[in-house]
């Protein structure tokens, strides 16, 4: 499946260059992390608003910081951000999703869908801005109120399928076999719920550094260190004056990445849709 | 279909008509609106919450206040305002009588019998001084006059009870005020140009209690017609006293007001204006492009835009394409912005132990040392702020422009050297939060601070943000000795340079004004030496000396006083101002001639 599935995207030309493009940022993300680039995003190395040159590639913002090391730090947070969130979200959604499918119309399949509905009742950026300014101080506030709002969906979708999975006959036969409930949710259900995970993984990174660039923008973000919610922040203060660095920095760069992952998980959906695969 | 859109082709000219033209005074004559943009907006109009700058603005023109200061002298001079005259003072400088104007009426309002305002009288005034002690009004006044005015500390220990009288503030007939002091108190008629002073009457807080606050029921030369949380509107008082214009009177100066066309108004009666609106648009680049867009006719220009107004820094000089449609003026604040160390955190402040103390300041010094006020002021305040060492501001007479001013030059190597010699090093130095609200501005002060610092040898990530969601959040952590690293700003609430001595005063240490928890024995030795001392040679040398001990205990990176660029619509003859309580100024608000003979 997995290189009918690599085959297919292989042969989607935007899916292709969606690929290329976040590769290229996680590239940047992994050299942050390692240490090779964008350290120096903190330090004051020129002076206010300078223009481009061959110091200072996009220029520097008003206390001289150099705006390329800051947009290549940004990317880091973003992954960061992203995958924190994706990875969590995702679990969280995924356990809570099973347990209600499995269980569906018990009592635990309906604290779980009242849960959710209570969540999903609440407009999300009013939520999340509330979790964040309630946890304010906490480097993790941001972190924890995506987290919390995010796997609702997650555990919609994977519910519905493992509803649908456990009507099949080789689940019928582990039953029969005698193999306890939460093993075979775990050992062979969820494992068919792959596809839509990571297709749902590649919806909820976009919405996790959508989401952190505009509680970064309100003030509700990172805490220490910079993101492009940050440098567009930053901007609103800057583009009246007439310097547009920060701005075109960290919106082209999330203008990309946004784009790239957009493409990408259109392209997975397409390429994972079982209806194509299975023949 | 047809017929609803004939509908909106007549209704789409008469709603932009009438959102335009507000009810003209007369029959032929246009109504005189003034809108003023500001950057923030009052949490509440009850003067005893009147707080902020922002409400005080609103508080001065819809109240009434013992005395005001004169519209265009500088420096500042007290001038009576509902008081009949200035105020008898004892020789031993503990009692002060004031008499009262008579036959000044509050608005009319449902809240007195049968809705037409009474005249104010003595008793009013004792009331408003009484409701700051009383818990119920939550006010934020009481600092102004506790301990100082004799029983009245007294009297809300005892319930605050508005029938029982206290003896140090009296009503000793209906238009004559007696206060007695428990000792001198030379600020005490500043203390009554404040908003926090306005005269208030009984039946308006019974009647509407905490509504007063949205509800106001004053004297002054305007009354509240709306208010929301991005604007005010105010129209003329059109009971307001008859005060003819004196220029010489209010300090009128040919060579500065004759230009914005302020001689006109010798001898008119304020208010002039028909309207006042106040509009709060917190975001600097919102309130540009609203002055551009000539929304609001004022702008008190936000410091990203002075690189796009100015020809010139020194001194601050307009563009001609823009002198040409607007009038300008730059103003150095009274108040100025610092960094205090809070003396009360061992990790930065004092210490049990004297070696420690001692190493403690020598970090302290260094970090001094470290910073880089010049920088600060380039990318800050473009340049034109003005920096000074300690606490003296450049706006008060007993500032020191010839003194030492090693205080505030960068000397890094002199930081390190500090550092090594008191045994600080990356291990020793201790993680240290620097507080402040949300914001840009303040996020990249902050980022800036951290880079002086590292500078001068320590760690980046020993200097960590700690970030409060609003100002009031951020007071609140660091009047509880929450906060090690505070950057923050003080505006002078009167033109007194005890109201910024007071600020390192031991007494005053938090939750009061001393938020750096500094307490120098011999400062408040000399504080207290002072308290009782009118503007004079002798105090100006004791301040000095304060504010030589405040520097040498390095318990504060201070200071810079901004300068401020107000731009102002040319139709209007007036003198802006933002200190103290500067919303005086809009009583005095007129159309320049050239509007007033346009057809």
């Amino acid at each position: 499946m997995m290189r009918e599935t690599w085959q297919r995207l292989k042969s989607d030309p935007y899916g292709l260059s969606g690929l290329i493009v976040v590769s290229v940022f996680f590239l940047i993300a992994s050299c942050v992390w390692s240490g090779l680039l964008g350290q120096g995003w903190y330090e004051v190395s020129g002076t206010r608003w300078e223009g481009i040159s061959a110091e200072h590639w996009f220029g520097t913002n008003l206390i001289g910081q150099d705006i390329l090391q800051r947009t290549l730090f940004g990317t880091a947070t973003a992954f960061e951000v992203g995958l924190t969130v994706t990875i969590c979200s995702t679990l969280l959604g995924t356990v809570m999703g099973a347990l209600s499918g499995w269980y569906n119309h018990s009592w635990l399949d309906e604290i779980i869908l009242w849960l959710k509905g209570v969540l999903d009742a609440i407009p999300f950026y009013l939520f999340a801005a509330a979790v964040a300014f309630a946890l304010q101080g906490s480097p993790w506030a941001m972190h924890v109120a995506m987290i919390v709002t995010f796997w609702t969906t997650t555990a919609r979708i994977i519910r519905g399928e493992v509803i649908r999975i456990k009507q099949r006959g080789f689940i019928e036969a582990a039953r029969a076999i005698g193999l306890p409930g939460l093993k075979t949710v775990f050992r062979h259900v969820l494992p068919n719920t792959f596809h839509l995970l990571l297709v749902q993984a590649s919806i909820v990174f976009v919405a996790a550094i959508n989401t952190e660039v505009i509680l970064s923008f309100l003030g509700l973000g990172i805490q220490d260190g910079v993101s492009w919610g940050l440098m567009l922040a930053e901007s609103s203060q800057e583009v009246l004056a007439g310097h547009f660095g920060n701005f075109l920095a960290a919106g082209t760069a999330l203008f990309l990445l946004l784009m790239g992952f957009n493409l990408l998980a259109d392209a997975l959906q397409d390429a994972l849709d079982s209806r194509r695969i299975v023949r | 279909m047809l017929k609803i859109k004939i509908l909106l082709i007549l209704l789409v000219p008469l709603m932009a008509g009438g959102c335009g033209q507000p009810p003209a005074t007369g029959d032929v004559s246009p109504a005189k609106i003034y809108r003023h943009a500001m950057d923030g907006a009052p949490g509440s109009l009850d003067p005893a919450q009147a707080a902020s700058i922002y409400a005080n603005f609103v508080v001065v023109n819809i109240y009434d206040t013992l005395y005001r200061y004169k519209y265009l002298a500088r420096p500042y001079q007290l001038q009576p305002n509902l008081a009949a005259a200035m105020p008898e003072i004892s020789e031993d400088g503990l009692e002060v009588t004031i008499r009262l104007r008579q036959g000044v009426h509050f608005i009319n309002d449902p809240a007195f019998e049968d809705g037409t305002g009474r005249e104010i009288k003595a008793h009013d005034f004792v009331y408003s001084i009484k409701r700051h002690f009383d818990p119920v009004t939550r006010a934020q006044g009481a600092w102004l006059w506790q301990q100082r005015i004799e029983g009245l500390d007294r009297w809300k220990a005892e319930g605050s009870d508005y029938d029982l009288e206290v003896s140090g503030l009296r009503a000793l007939d209906d238009y004559t005020v007696q206060i007695r002091l428990t000792r001198p108190f030379p600020q005490l008629i500043h203390t009554l140009t404040q908003g926090f002073a306005a005269i208030v009457p009984r039946e308006a807080v019974e009647k509407y209690g905490q509504m007063l606050a949205s509800h106001p029921v004053g004297s002054g030369p305007f009354m509240l017609t709306s208010r929301d949380s991005v604007r005010v509107v105010m129209v003329r008082n059109p009971h307001y006293r008859k005060e003819p214009f004196d220029l010489a009177d209010e300090g009128f100066d040919h060579a500065i007001h004759e230009a914005w066309g302020l001689q006109k108004l010798q001898g008119k009666s304020p208010p002039f204006l028909d309207q006042l609106e106040i509009e709060f648009i917190n975001e600097g680049a919102a309130r540009w492009n609203a002055f551009s867009a000539g929304e609001v006719d004022f702008i008190k220009v936000p410091v990203s835009q002075f690189d796009s107004i100015l020809s010139r820094r020194e001194p601050p000089q307009l563009k001609p394409e823009l002198a040409e449609r607007f009038h300008f003026e730059a103003s150095s604040e009274s108040g100025f912005i610092y960094t205090n160390f809070n003396m009360a955190d061992e990790r930065i402040g004092y210490h049990p132990d004297p070696g420690q103390d001692r190493r403690n300041q020598a970090l302290r010094c260094a970090m001094v040392k470290a910073f880089d006020w010049t920088r600060s002021n380039e990318t800050f305040f473009y340049k034109i702020g003005r920096v000074f060492p300690g606490v003296l501001t450049p706006a008060v007479p007993e500032y020191d422009a010839a003194g030492d001013t090693s205080y505030i030059q960068r000397d890094l190597e002199g930081a390190r050297q500090l550092l090594a010699e008191n045994g600080w090093n990356e291990e020793t130095l201790p993680v240290l939060e620097y507080g402040f609200p949300n914001g840009v501005t303040e996020r990249q002060s902050f980022e800036q601070f951290r880079n002086f610092m590292t500078d001068a040898g320590y760690p980046a990530d020993k200097i960590r943000p700690l970030i409060f969601a609003t100002y009031g959040d951020y007071q609140r952590a660091y009047s509880a000795g929450k906060v090690p690293l505070i950057n923050s700003s003080w505006t002078m609430d009167y033109p007194d340079a005890e109201n910024l001595v007071q600020l390192y005063y031991g007494p005053n240490a938090s939750p009061g004004t001393n938020s750096a928890n500094y307490n120098n024995p011999e400062y408040n030795r000399l504080y207290e030496a002072s308290i009782a001392m009118h503007e004079s040679p002798e105090r100006t040398a004791i301040y000095r000396q304060m504010n030589q001990l405040l520097m040498e205990d390095c318990a504060s990176i201070t200071g810079i006083s901004r300068t401020l660029l107000f731009m102002w619509n040319k139709d209007f003859a007036m003198k802006p101002d933002r200190s103290f309580l500067g919303g005086y100024f809009m009583r005095f608000v007129d159309l320049a001639e050239s509007l007033n003979d346009a057809p």
